[in-house]
């Protein structure tokens, strides 16, 4: 009998529980969210205003230092907002893929004592990032405001960064972070990995300087259109100068977007029941 | 051989009963850990090359079968490490276990460490809300809630100060204020019953007592016998991840004890 036992599949239910548990987590999601945006600026004067502050900031830095460095050539934007887009869209997925790599495990506590699924995790980390680049979006349209003496203009196409670019990035970002957070309970090196990974991510990405002005041959150029950020980035540069963008570059960024996402959750629910053997 | 029912069977009888909480078959956990810790990519890939990874298996629990109606509360005892905890925390949906069936009903709420989740940078109010969203309690249905749990707590005046500034008592206080204004339909209970002082733990006994009258049933872990005699009707004496006995609590508790005080005769006779 208990040879036979141990063939059988493990069956455990709670019968009320898929709604519920569908229930308690975007619940839980939503508090986390809140938490750890709050969180972040706990006891500084200014509080809230951080977010849309620190990507302005940045942006100053940046903007004086590259374009003395590295001139604006090829870029035919409005070189801050250039930047400033640049850098909203990257530290979005930096922030959210990178929080969330270490999100399962610094959750442990929770994750062993109470019924919370565990996807919830990364999923908050992404959704705060999510959060502050809404904040830095507003960051990004004052830029806009102040630059309309330079040629600046605003155009309807804008929202197309709610939907459709949005959700695709989220989906790729997601992906990632299911990925990482993963293999991060495993091997705790990867954060260090992933620190430079990152780093080089960046610098390969046009975030301030402009694929054209590098001059490069047309392999060295294929090989730089194999980074999905270099399309999502295009997109939302795209649809902030008033360009709509054709069929191609949304299949590209929602191709990669769920290939990402599905990897990633995939690998995340083939491992979530061996986590607490390894945390 | 005996016919063993297939799991779409079990679950067929398991819903047509009402008043069965819990059941629970043939369910085996056993966790395979290296031998040494290995964290970090390089010892890995050197280890796995050598195929030095070593595993050792552990049984902590061995084909566990039980069953728990409404309002029969159960007790688990058995020495450390016998696999209560892991018990419960599979009943509540926290682990999977490696093999067997586990069907519950109903609200199920595991109260396995008070506290859990708290965030201590955040004031007392505002982890009443965090800790009822992860028991499932939107922001509404926790502003009802939060004038009881306070009152219960007898923390008003410090319900705005930050988590860091309390006492442990007070935390407790706080996690088990949480907890206990659910109304579940099961409870799981792990050692935290004797929290606070004395008139609070008085207080914690009403509200259990309370809470068993309006129809929930308790599965509870504890050390403390006259705690478990009164509250639980059943018991499970668990050993080395095995049921060794199972059926009336006085009679699991009686020899639960008979065995301590051989182990602790033998020890006396060694020394």
């Amino acid at each position: 009998m208990a040879s036979q036992t141990k063939k059988n599949n493990t069956f455990v239910l709670n019968i009320r529980s898929f709604f519920s548990r569908f229930r308690r987590g975007t619940i839980t999601l939503v508090s986390l969210v809140v938490k750890s945006v709050k969180n972040q600026y706990r006891r500084s004067a200014l509080g809230i205003l951080w977010t849309v502050l620190n990507p302005l900031l940045n942006m100053l830095v940046m903007a004086f230092v590259f374009s003395s460095i590295f001139g604006r050539s090829g870029i035919d934007m409005d070189y801050p907002v250039y930047v400033l887009s640049g850098n909203i869209v990257f530290s979005l997925m930096s922030a959210a893929t990178t929080n969330a790599m270490t999100s399962i495990v610094s959750n442990y506590d929770l994750l062993y004592k109470t019924r919370v699924p565990y996807s919830v995790f990364p999923l908050a980390q992404v959704f705060t990032a999510v959060v502050n680049f809404l904040f830095s979006l507003i960051a990004l349209v004052a830029v806009m405001l102040i630059r309309i003496p330079n040629g600046v203009t605003f155009h309807w196409s804008m929202l197309m960064v709610f939907v459709p670019w949005l959700p695709a990035m989220l989906l790729f970002s997601m992906g990632i972070a299911f990925f990482l957070c993963t293999v991060y309970v495993r091997f705790r090196d990867i954060k260090h990995i992933y620190s430079v990974v990152i780093r080089l991510w960046m610098y390969l990405t046009p975030v301030f300087y402009s694929l054209s002005s590098l001059k490069l041959g047309d392999t060295a150029m294929q090989i730089m259109e194999l980074n999905p950020m270099l399309h999502y980035l295009n997109y939302f540069r795209d649809v902030i100068c008033g360009v709509i963008p054709d069929w191609k570059a949304n299949a590209i960024c929602y191709g990669v977007g769920l290939t990402s996402f599905f990897v990633g959750w995939i690998l995340f629910r083939l491992s979530r029941n061996r986590f607490i053997l390894h945390i | 051989m005996r016919f063993a029912p297939s799991p779409a069977e079990i679950l067929h009888d398991f819903r047509a009963d009402e008043n069965l909480l819990v059941d629970a078959r043939g369910v085996c956990m056993n966790f395979k850990m290296p031998t040494e810790r290995i964290d970090n990519l390089k010892e890995y890939a050197i280890k796995f090359l050598k195929r030095k990874i070593k595993y050792k298996k552990f049984e902590v629990l061995k084909d566990v079968d039980f069953r728990v109606p409404r309002g029969e509360s159960l007790a688990l005892i058995g020495r450390n490490g016998a696999g209560k905890s892991t018990l419960l925390k599979i009943i509540s949906g926290i682990i999977r276990p490696t093999s067997g069936i586990v069907l519950t009903k109903g609200n199920v709420v595991p109260l396995l460490k008070l506290g859990a989740g708290f965030d201590y940078n955040a004031s007392g109010k505002e982890n009443i809300f965090l800790n009822g969203a992860m028991m499932g309690f939107s922001h509404r249905e926790m502003q009802q809630k939060y004038d009881s749990i306070v009152e219960f707590s007898e923390l008003a005046e410090f319900i705005n100060a930050p988590l860091k500034t309390y006492s442990s008592g007070m935390v407790s206080r706080l996690g088990f204020a949480i907890a206990v204004d659910v109304n579940p339909d099961l409870m799981l209970v792990d050692e935290v019953l004797g929290v606070g002082d004395i008139p609070f733990r008085k207080k914690c006994a009403d509200k259990i007592e309370e809470l068993k009258k309006t129809g929930t049933t308790f599965i509870v872990v504890s050390h403390s016998m006259s705690q478990i005699m009164t509250l639980c009707q059943k018991g499970i004496y668990l050993e080395n991840g095995m049921i060794k006995m199972q059926g009336d609590i006085k009679t699991v508790a009686n020899a639960y004890l008979a065995d301590c005080k051989a182990l602790e005769e033998a020890a006396a006779k060694k020394s």
